[in-house]
């Protein structure tokens, strides 16, 4: 009962603009005052609140944020974008494929569904409104392509659940390559039947010559390199997320130098850029990880499992139940929100079932990520809608649906065939 | 995730707080960077971790601080977006006050800890850093913190911006 009115507390707050970790915090606060007493209540915050901000492993949000900050003033965005275009450009919806390529590439860096819908769109939309593509097509593919910035490792999400699940990150990360790589072709072949169904919504465009795609591609090799490096080294168990953390902003910031990118502003920028997200996020997560404490102590995590267990049907049930409830949470909710507010009352039960943590993880920011794409929330499509203006948010909306379907069915498949997720990190002994 | 992420320069650049921040975040990089090169020329740098922590510590405190400033929290905004100028104030100012209590009691929390562990001495493993100065900056953050939200909920319920 307790667990219950904390859950319905926060949801109140959440809905009175409260921000997300002090909502989380507060009920977590107030409830653990009621179940212990006020004195082991603010004691266990004061825990937190320290080793919180002294946790290596935390280490990890800031330099990755950095990492993609200084990529991004390096032009990152661009190159990838480019490069796509000028290998599949012109093909029957060559750019809307090579804008999802963009998000992938850039997703490698950046960890942000909505810092990659951002900047891949300001470069994607104006292109491929210029070469007659349709709204629809040119905004639905954007805002999908977006949340690959969430799934593709490192990503932001997968770190702040690391840290919430006490699971490893770097399983975290190589556990999320394979999903995020066919999630990108999901959309790859979304946009090839859409137009050739109607292939008046991506005309086919002149052809680059070899020269051309040559230089692009070049464009991108040291980019590749830094991403291949990080994310190798995670895999391989060369480094700790941490430390490929600190390669990946080492080198990003060696790379801004070389690419004559670096100057007094552009490093100034990424760093406030950083500090700013970086200080909403530890907000976040002290509030989120005062909240998980309450709720160990309310048993609703228990209490739930123990339904879900008397279900018939069983484990697939009780999939099926989560994935229908995190959907309309996620119609109402921010990602960030619904994964903070699920993640201590799911995790159980999902241990309990028997089923993988590191699967659960995977789960949650593709369904978290379907959020980022369906009404009403949907904060992706705004973000596209802020870029191009005179385009109806009803035509990005309409868009965008082709590519909810094949979400559907790429959450689908995950479910089926957890190996998706859980075969990377077992093949590399991690 | 709801990450603030405009490209705007309006987020503090310049202050002692920045400096702070960024000195933090540099440092941290540098020294892992540095470490994880000894360590795989056979050369490992001793307390890197600990070094580490505490430019977390530095970079985390003044980070919070710095999003507070900037009203940089993520928040959902389903009811705030579609009410009137007026009842949003109101939400604004009772969502700061909530915020700056929740604040106090993060800083009454750090307070007990550090007045408990003042006379232990606590320090690092390898390096002995002291953790006093620490759990001092951790307690002066979220007491900062918590009088940034008050003067926001003063402004909100002025209807200032």
């Amino acid at each position: 009962m307790n667990g219950l009115l904390g859950v319905i507390a926060l949801l109140v707050l959440l809905t009175l603009g409260v921000p997300i970790g002090i909502s989380m915090g507060v009920v977590g606060m107030v409830g653990l005052m009621f179940l212990l007493g006020p004195e082991p209540a603010i004691i266990k915050s004061g825990v937190v609140l320290f080793e919180t901000i002294t946790r290596y492993e935390l280490g990890v949000l800031p330099l990755f944020l950095l990492m993609a900050h200084l990529c991004f003033a390096a032009g990152a965005s661009r190159d990838f974008f480019e490069a796509a275009a000028r290998m599949v450009g012109h093909r029957r919806g060559g750019l809307a494929i090579a804008s999802v390529a963009g998000c992938a590439g850039f997703g490698a860096i950046s960890g942000s569904s909505l810092a990659t819908a951002a900047t891949i769109g300001l470069i994607g939309l104006p292109e491929m409104r210029k070469r007659g593509y349709s709204d629809a097509l040119a905004t639905g593919s954007i805002a999908a392509g977006g949340t690959l910035g969430s799934i593709i490792p490192p990503s932001g999400a997968l770190i702040v659940f690391g840290i919430l699940a006490e699971q490893s990150i770097g399983k975290l990360f190589t556990a999320a390559i394979i999903p995020g790589l066919s999630q990108a072709l999901f959309y790859v072949i979304t946009i090839a039947l859409l137009c050739r169904w109607r292939p008046s919504i991506g005309p086919a465009t002149a052809r680059a010559p070899w020269p051309e795609r040559r230089a692009a591609l070049l464009r991108i090799l040291d980019l590749g390199v830094l991403i291949l490096i990080v994310l190798g080294g995670i895999a391989f168990g060369w480094f700790t997320p941490t430390e490929a953390a600190s390669v990946g902003a080492t080198g990003a910031l060696l790379l801004c130098a070389w690419r004559r990118r670096l100057n007094r502003d552009s490093l100034r920028d990424a760093l406030a850029q950083t500090l700013r997200t970086t200080g909403m996020i530890y907000v976040v997560i002290i509030g989120a990880l005062i909240f998980a404490v309450f709720m160990s102590y309310t048993g609703l995590a228990e209490q739930v499992a123990d339904f879900m267990e008397s279900l018939p049907g069983g484990t697939l049930t009780a999939i099926v139940i989560m994935t229908l409830l995190l959907l309309l949470l996620g119609s109402v909710l921010d990602g960030l929100a619904l994964m903070l507010l699920t993640t201590p009352i799911l995790l159980p039960i999902v241990t309990d079932l028997g089923l993988s943590p590191i699967w659960f993880g995977i789960y949650l920011v593709r369904t978290m990520e379907i959020g980022f794409v369906h009404p009403p929330i949907g904060i992706n499509l705004y973000v596209i809608q802020g870029i191009a203006k005179d385009v109806p948010l009803i035509r990005i909306f309409k868009g965008v649906v082709p590519f909810l379907a094949a979400d559907l069915l790429h959450l689908s498949l995950l479910i089926a065939l957890p190996a998706m997720a859980l075969a990377l990190p077992g093949w590399l002994h991690q | 995730m709801a990450e603030s992420i405009e490209r705007d320069n309006s987020g503090q650049t310049r202050g002692p707080l920045f400096y702070i921040g960024a000195g933090g975040l540099l440092l941290a990089m540098a020294v892992e960077a540095l470490a994880v090169l000894g360590r795989h020329a056979g050369i490992p740098l001793l307390g890197a971790l600990e070094i580490i922590q505490a430019c977390i510590l530095l970079m985390a405190s003044t980070a919070m601080l710095s999003a507070t400033l900037n009203k940089g929290h993520a928040t959902v905004t389903l009811l705030t977006a579609r009410v009137g100028t007026r009842a949003r104030s109101y939400l604004h100012a009772f969502a700061n006050l909530l915020s700056a209590l929740f604040f106090v009691g993060l800083a009454v929390g750090a307070l007990w800890l550090a007045a408990e562990s003042w006379n232990d001495f606590e320090q690092s493993e390898l390096l002995h850093i002291p953790f006093r100065p620490l759990r001092i900056v951790s307690l002066v953050a979220a007491v900062a913190i918590a009088l940034v939200f008050l003067r926001d909920t003063w402004r909100s319920l002025r209807g200032s911006p």
